[in-house]
């Protein structure tokens, strides 16, 4: 034997039924006294149950192939672990006694080679219900795609990129360091290893013992007795019902369903075909680095992102039809049932809200048309000309530069004019837009809020481009300042070096310099004004573009399905396991057993449930990075300096969007295949049916025998 | 008085497993017993009068419908029931001083105090922190949480996760602290064990004394004869 400290490891169920009539308990032996208990059978004896695991007689009736739970539980057969209440029983050395009873709240076990115990009790997950353990987090966010960002060379997130990169190289080295920190190694002994298979094999106790204790009847007992007429004539009747059911069934499924079904398909390669061409087109770049239509238009990625979960949604729900095929204790499906739900729930969602919001909108649609031309024309011209305006007559008692604030503000009024005449003509349109809107809609709440996002964007474009003029103009004051208060202390920057160097000026070039620098200096106010009122402006729609972006982001990615989960049943949702050491004196002292057992812990396994922080991950790391792109020094120094503050990439803002979606999806061709393999599969599960059927009237007529 | 300094319990009812609690809680003598009974009570009257004040203040805006009286009690269990209650108690004359009260202060100003307030009830008295060593499987943190509303952070980690446990030291503030650390394989960060209330020196020493022992097989045995059955009689 390895262990040589005597410990014995018992995995107990807690919800085992309890009662004080011997059995014989059941389950795997991980390593000599590591062993797990699945089932307590009684009215049977040891060796009859022992032959029946080893031919197979206790597995018969399996819905699903037991080899895939022998496979799941890394163990190749089971065990019989020991036997309860029945004291005085010699048994093999490494086996247990339990004394178990309705009275006592947990086993007490002893076992002849074990000096110390602990006894893990478990509450079994229940698999029909899609509870299960699992010592890592459950992803809800799918897992596939690479941490890859393609920035502009030079750009802002480009440096910063770089800048977590060293820091993440700085770290690693640490880590890395930290890896020599090891005083003594030591081997991991079988009992350590032995965890992730204990975790599988808690997952599938519940199916394990319900499939033992079915077939408890066939251990042993041989006799059968043929039935009697009156018995035979009820099962025919029975069968005689059950035929014709059949009957019916099989023509259905024989000749209705395959049509049902191919047309079904047809339909959705046509659709997926369509969807196809369409993000070919959102998609299409005329070079790799230039934008493409779906990162400039907040539309063009929603109708994006919806094509894509058209497209993925067959494929998720034939992976999730293998999970019949399956024991129900195979977890590795779970976070993609909750994630296909969860968007299919969230698009329900959007329509119901989007088809309230349409049909307000397009109900009032004169009433909203105006409204918003109304707040366009205050606020994007009107509430503009009077800034302009006061700006040009020396604002706060500011002493500007009357005749280059009359020239800047003329300039700007001009173009605004313009712009105003051009959203006149635009306003007959605008209820049609109003109710195309309202219209688009009924495709869900997000279509209105994208296509409205895109609407503030064009119908904005003035400021923008008011924005972007008055920053280059500031900019240029400021560089020539720079370099004109270099040549004003006789100095000059060296452009090969990146220095400052000295240098000899003539008379002239000084005097022409400084009489320069004076009057650029004097006219940085009048600039200053107009490129702040401009730059707030701006700040002013990014934030409230930032703001509709996470609307966005909350219907089409909200975890509503996750968190139902939690409050509803919050074993479905595993965050980790968590142990829990239970008091023991009060249960020694109860004990009444001949031989007392060895000191033992009782140790409660429990399963934590996801935090709200884990499920809102994503979110913290959206918040993160606004906050990291808008708000830092950098971004500031931008603003100081009237360089381009370029907008976050939509790439960036929009990865919480993605999280959900494949990295790359599937081809029309594999989803072709898999909806066509799934149908002799289907055919096959058709026939199980039958089976499972074949197999309950046996049920019955073994309920026969027994009476 | 309700609080000490941070002392180490020790829980070893099978050799194999040991669990060590570091809390602030003081052993409970009877005077303890009934300062801290005193203390729930008054904590659940101030969270009371508070949730009162508040209700009686939105009864008296224009979102809230005025209550009216029910001719007899209607059934327990219902949501009727609740209101005949809230209607009681606002109008007994203790509901009045209330009602005078709130409409004394402005909302501005006594909805933010109000649920600071009931914030500041809900935080627990004490700390308690705990290490859990099982052979063969590995080591549990937990520390309670601050509040009551909030239960209690764990975390498992496997032993084949394990890279080592050992006391470091680090400044802190002005003082100099020894904390006890778990190097977790292939994670950038260490675990800290007891993070809040980062216990003195001898606790931590004596916590790695024994987690190191009782942890790795074949270290525990010399260890375990040497520290003798001290730590035993406490579990």
């Amino acid at each position: 034997m390895p262990e040589h400290d005597g410990l014995m490891r018992i995995f107990w169920p807690v919800d085992i039924p309890k009662s004080e009539s011997p059995g014989i308990i059941v389950g795997w032996r991980n390593s000599g006294l590591d062993v797990f208990v699945v089932a307590i059978l009684e009215d049977v004896d040891a060796p009859s149950v022992e032959n029946a695991l080893k031919v197979g007689t206790i597995f018969r009736n399996a819905s699903h192939p037991i080899s895939r739970i022998f496979e799941l539980c890394g163990q190749s057969y089971m065990h019989v672990l020991g036997l309860t209440n029945t004291p005085h029983v010699d048994i093999d050395n490494l086996q247990m006694h339990a004394s178990t009873g309705p009275s006592l709240k947990i086993p007490q076990i002893s076992c002849a080679r074990a000096s110390t115990i602990q006894i893990i009790m478990f509450d079994r997950p229940l698999p029909n219900r899609m509870q299960y353990i699992s010592l890592s987090p459950i992803p809800l966010a799918l897992g596939d795609k690479a941490e890859m960002s393609i920035h502009a060379p030079g750009s802002v997130d480009a440096e910063d990129e770089r800048e977590e990169q060293e820091n993440r190289k700085k770290t690693k080295a640490l880590v890395e360091k930290l890896k020599l920190h090891s005083v003594i190694k030591h081997p991991a002994s079988p009992k350590e290893l032995a965890l992730p298979r204990i975790v599988n094999q808690i997952n599938c106790s519940w199916e394990l013992h319900k499939l033992l204790q079915k077939n408890i009847s066939l251990v042993g007992r041989r006799s059968r007795r043929s039935l009697s007429v009156s018995e035979r004539v009820v099962e025919s009747a029975t069968t005689m019902r059950d035929f014709v059911i059949v009957a019916i069934w099989q023509l259905i499924t024989l000749y209705i369903y395959p049509i049902v079904r191919r047309g079904f398909v047809i339909g959705l390669l046509c659709h997926r075909v369509a969807a196809e061409a369409l993000l070919l087109v959102l998609e299409w770049r005329a070079k790799p680095e230039y934008a493409a239509l779906k990162d400039i238009s907040a539309t063009a990625q929603q109708v994006e992102i919806r094509l894509q979960q058209f497209s993925y949604w067959p494929m998720q729900y034939v992976t999730l039809r293998k999970r019949k095929d399956d024991w129900e204790s195979v977890t590795t499906s779970h976070p993609d049932y909750i994630r296909f739900y969860n968007s299919l729930w969230l698009v329900a969602n959007d329509v119901i809200i989007g088809i309230a919001l349409g049909s307000y909108i397009i109900d009032n649609s004169a009433w909203v048309a105006e409204l918003i031309s109304d707040i366009l024309s205050m606020y994007s011209i009107a509430a503009l000309q009077r800034t302009i305006s006061w700006l040009m007559d020396w604002p706060a008692g500011l002493k500007l530069n009357t005749e280059l604030a009359a020239f800047l503000g003329d300039l700007f009024l001009w173009v605004i004019d313009h712009w105003a005449n051009c959203i006149e003509a635009l306003r007959p349109v605008l209820p049609h837009i109003i109710w195309f809107i309202g219209f688009s809609s009924f495709a869900g709440a997000s279509m209105p809020i994208a296509l409205f996002s895109d609407m503030l964007s064009i119908l904005t474009l003035h400021i923008y481009s008011f924005y972007m003029a008055s920053a280059r103009i500031f900019n240029w004051q400021y560089t020539i300042l720079l370099s004109l208060f270099q040549l004003f202390r006789g100095k000059k920057h060296n452009v090969l070096r990146k220095r400052i160097d000295s240098c000899d000026y003539d008379l002239d070039q000084l005097l022409l310099g400084t009489i320069l620098f004076t009057l650029l200096f004097f006219l940085l106010p009048t600039v200053v004004v107009f490129y702040l009122t401009f730059a707030c402006s701006r700040m002013a729609i990014i934030s409230l573009k930032a703001a509709l972006d996470t609307l966005l982001a909350c219907l089409n990615h909200f975890p509503l399905f996750a968190l139902m989960l939690r409050i509803k049943d919050s074993q479905r949702l595993p965050g980790g396991i968590r142990f829990e050491l239970r008091d023991t004196q009060h249960f020694s002292n109860s004990s009444t057993t001949a031989h007392s057992p060895p000191p033992t812990s009782y140790i409660y396994l429990k399963s934590v449930p996801l935090t709200f922080r884990a499920m809102f991950h994503q979110y913290f790391q959206l918040g993160h990075r606004i906050r990291k792109h808008y708000l830092s020094p950098r971004v500031l120094l931008c603003l100081a300096t009237g360089k381009f503050v370029p907008p976050i990439h939509r790439k960036n803002l929009y990865s919480l969007q993605y999280s959900m979606l494949p990295a790359r999806r599937a081809g029309i061709m594999d989803m072709w295949h898999a909806l066509t393999s799934d149908e002799p599969k289907s055919a096959k599960s058709s026939g199980f049916d039958m089976k499972i059927n074949g197999k309950r009237l046996n049920g019955n007529g073994r309920r026969h025998y027994g009476h | 008085m309700l609080t000490t300094t941070p002392h180490l319990r020790t829980r070893r009812p099978s050799p194999t497993t040991v669990e060590y609690i570091v809390s602030t809680a003081p052993d409970l003598t009877l005077p303890l017993r009934a300062l801290t009974i005193f203390t729930i009570l008054l904590r659940l009257l101030t969270g009371l009068s508070v949730i009162l004040l508040l209700y009686s203040k939105f009864l008296q805006s224009s979102y809230s419908l005025p209550l009216t009286p029910y001719s007899s009690p209607p059934p327990l269990l219902t949501t009727d029931y609740i209101f005949h209650i809230a209607y009681n108690v606002t109008t007994s004359s203790l509901g009045t001083i209330f009602g005078r009260l709130s409409s004394r202060i402005p909302a501005l100003f006594l909805i933010p105090t109000a649920f600071g307030l009931l914030y500041a009830l809900s935080l627990r008295l004490h700390t308690i922190e705990s290490l859990l060593v099982l052979r063969g499987l590995g080591i549990q943190t937990s520390s309670s949480s601050s509040t009551y509303l909030s239960s209690s952070t764990t975390r498992f980690i496997p032993t084949e996760k394990i890279q080592d446990i050992f006391i470091n030291e680090a400044f802190r503030g002005f003082e100099v602290r020894y904390y006890l650390v778990v190097v977790v394989e292939g994670e950038e960060s260490v675990v800290v064990v007891f993070p809040r209330l980062l216990p003195r020196r001898a606790i931590v020493e004596k916590v790695w004394r024994g987690a190191r022992g009782c942890l790795f097989e074949g270290v525990g045995e010399k260890q375990r004869a040497k520290e003798g059955d001290t730590a035993v009689g406490k579990g």
